[in-house]
């Protein structure tokens, strides 16, 4: 029976998050926990504030001011003072085009995460969508001057989950190409 | 270090090799048959989209290289990475991989090691070698279907790379079930002369404790170890070498190469009777040496300083007994005996012709010699190896020549016999560990190196 987009959602966050852990690791940062949660992401994020207070209390604030808005995945990558979040937003089609990256960017806007992942399951994207990603980088790279004078860069990317192998295969589109490159800028976050 | 650059190393050093163009690096794939776009074309489709889909974006975005491939019907495949190479060799370089020829001909992962910090690394690094050296043809089951094993094909003669890339499998608990040695006493154990040993060493790895612990990242690959463990009926799981017991090794000879300057010096000059003695003489921390040392005790029952068996024409075996004067001096009793009367005169001791306790010519051999005699005569021969069961080609040749003869050709002293019929023999060494055990001693900076001094005839008389 072929699985739905929810059933891979544990494989695909097991995954990411050992390759993040790994590559902190490999720059000598070992207080990070990254958790995961699917829904809506101010209540996710008062349970998670609930759960793991010592490392997540420094959401606080945040959780506050955020609007509610429902997401497929969500990660939340913290030392206990700082954290960043990384959205997926996972699909099981035969391609993925504007209209899924378009919903990528604007969760990313509406939530201030920062990172943002497309994937699809086991396929790739449209060529439409791979053109534009291909060759004009701002689309992958959003830069947003907020109302009190603060710059906030937006990174996403695209790449596609293969569930034979567990594991991506990136396509080189997009900032956030691949998981190292997610990890690197993710890693600047909290040196 | 990064999890895609691990698994990029994973796959440089299992198939990288540097020719003398500035600007083109290759990558190996050696698949063989498993690969070949005439056996398998599907297969061989999938292998293409692994290069491009999987490969290419990585070297692309790391190494700003550009990626191709070709394919021969062979079923080797060489990925191409074009481009500036700078960054790519000066990677290698602070790891003090070199660059030239065939990487893992020469590799030494010792200093990439540290920098493979948690399991996941680990495990990127390893997923890079098997898709390039780790074979998952069917054919590396033990024993039977019910066994699949991925096996880890590396060239060369660097020991202490497959020893570390032993451990690093065993870091991550996916324990290898075995090491088969690039070293003449376990690629040509019964037969001193033959000097194509240099096989290449063969690492080990049930294909059940490599799915759960191990990595892929070609869909190819995973798709055959699926297909391979369907086979299975059951989970294979594998014990931890410190905790493996070892049962009583085959016997191998001493071998003209066992000083081969191919071999590292901390092996060369040395007898192996099993692949786990090799793990405890390079000083490994997971090799049993308890189990090593039981062994050693009674070393002599596993070694032969004769060749335990050679097969050939009447001349090969001519020269073989020429060339050498303690076979040479030997007065020879023919005896022309009939198979059966062979077959039949089998004793408790299973040895034959021998002059006390434990000694004579094993009848294990002497049947294997007598089919190969008969496989020759009749035409059953693929290459040296008779073709099918070699019980039931004696049985059928018996039916129709019930009293079929071998001449028998008996020496002296224990030194080796030999078989003939119709153009063909077979030289069988003795079984003699009360004289073998005075040919043993160990290195005196090693005490698991076992040396076989070589036998002369005052041993004998």
């Amino acid at each position: 029976m072929k699985k739905n987009e929810i059933a891979h959602y544990p494989e695909i966050t097991r995954f990411i998050e050992a390759q993040l852990k790994s590559n902190f690791a490999a720059k000598g940062i070992k207080d990070i926990e990254i958790y995961w949660k699917s829904g809506e992401l101010t209540t996710k994020i008062k349970e998670l504030i609930e759960e793991h207070p010592e490392k997540c209390q420094c959401m606080k604030t945040y959780s506050r001011n955020m609007y509610p808005l429902n997401l497929d995945i969500f990660g939340i990558i913290t030392n206990g003072e700082k954290f960043e979040i990384v959205i997926l937003e996972v699909k099981l089609r035969e391609s993925v085009g504007l209209a899924e990256w378009s919903q990528l960017l604007g969760y990313n806007v509406v939530s201030n995460a920062k990172f943002g992942l497309l994937i699809n399951i086991d396929n790739g994207a449209s060529s439409r969508l791979s053109a534009i990603l291909s060759s004009d980088e701002d689309v992958s790279k959003i830069i947003r001057r907020k109302n009190h004078g603060e710059e906030m860069t937006h990174l996403l990317g695209f790449m596609q989950w293969n569930t034979i192998t567990q594991n991506f295969e990136y396509s080189a589109m997009g900032q956030l190409w691949s998981l190292s490159a997610l990890s690197q800028e993710l890693i600047k976050q909290f040196i | 270090m990064d999890s895609d650059r691990a698994y990029l190393l994973g796959l440089i050093i299992g198939g990288g090799i540097w020719g003398d163009a500035e600007d083109v690096f290759r990558i190996r794939l050696p698949y063989k048959q498993w690969g070949s776009y005439e056996s398998n074309p599907l297969r061989a489709g999938q292998i293409s989209k692994d290069v491009m889909k999987v490969v290419s974006p990585y070297f692309r975005a790391i190494y700003g290289l550009s990626i191709s491939y070709d394919t021969v019907t062979s079923g080797e495949w060489n990925i191409l990475c074009e481009g500036d190479l700078t960054e790519l060799r000066a990677e290698l370089e602070s790891y003090d991989i070199v660059c030239e020829g065939e990487i893992r001909k020469t590799a030494n992962i010792n200093n990439i090691v540290p920098a493979l910090v948690d399991d996941n690394l680990k495990r990127r690094f390893i997923a890079g070698l098997a898709d390039t050296i780790g074979s998952t043809k069917q054919s590396h089951r033990r024993f039977t279907d019910d066994k699949q094993m991925i096996s880890f094909e590396i060239n060369g003669f660097e020991y202490h790379f497959v020893c570390a890339l032993c451990k690093l499998l065993h870091s991550i608990k996916c324990y290898p079930d075995q090491i088969l040695w690039n070293h003449p006493n376990f690629h040509c154990g019964m037969n001193p002369y033959d000097k194509r040993w240099k096989k290449g060493f063969k690492l080990r790895v049930y294909l059940d404790q490599y799915d759960k612990f191990g990595a892929f990242a070609f869909a190819s690959k995973a798709t055959s170890i699926k297909q391979n463990i369907e086979l299975e009926s059951q989970i294979n799981v594998a014990i931890p070498c410190e905790d493996r017991e070892i049962k009583s090794p085959s016997m191998s000879c001493v071998h003209s190469d066992e000083n081969s300057s191919l071999l590292p010096t901390d092996i060369r000059g040395g007898h192996y009777i099993h692949n786990k003695h090799v793990c405890a003489v390079l000083g490994c921390e997971h090799a049993p040496y308890s189990e090593v040392r039981k062994i050693l005790c009674k070393a002599e029952n596993y070694i032969n300083p004769f060749p335990i068996m050679v097969k050939g024409t009447d001349n090969d075996i001519e020269s073989i007994i020429n060339a050498d004067p303690l076979f040479k001096n030997r007065t020879y009793r023919q005896e022309e005996l009939t198979i059966s009367t062979i077959l039949n005169s089998k004793n408790d001791s299973h040895l034959m012709w021998g002059n006390g306790i434990n000694s004579g010519y094993p009848v294990s051999k002497i049947i294997r010699a007598i089919a190969f005699l008969i496989a020759a005569d009749t035409g059953q021969l693929n290459g040296l190896r008779p073709k099918g069961s070699e019980e039931q080609i004696i049985i059928s040749y018996l039916e129709r020549n019930p009293q079929a003869k071998v001449k028998c050709n008996l020496p002296d002293i224990l030194t080796p016999m030999y078989f003939s019929m119709n153009g063909y023999s077979v030289l069988i060494g003795p079984n003699n560990p009360n004289v073998y055990k005075n040919l043993i001693s160990y290195d005196d900076n090693n005490t698991y190196k076992l040396k076989v001094r070589q036998i002369i005839e005052d041993d004998l008389k």
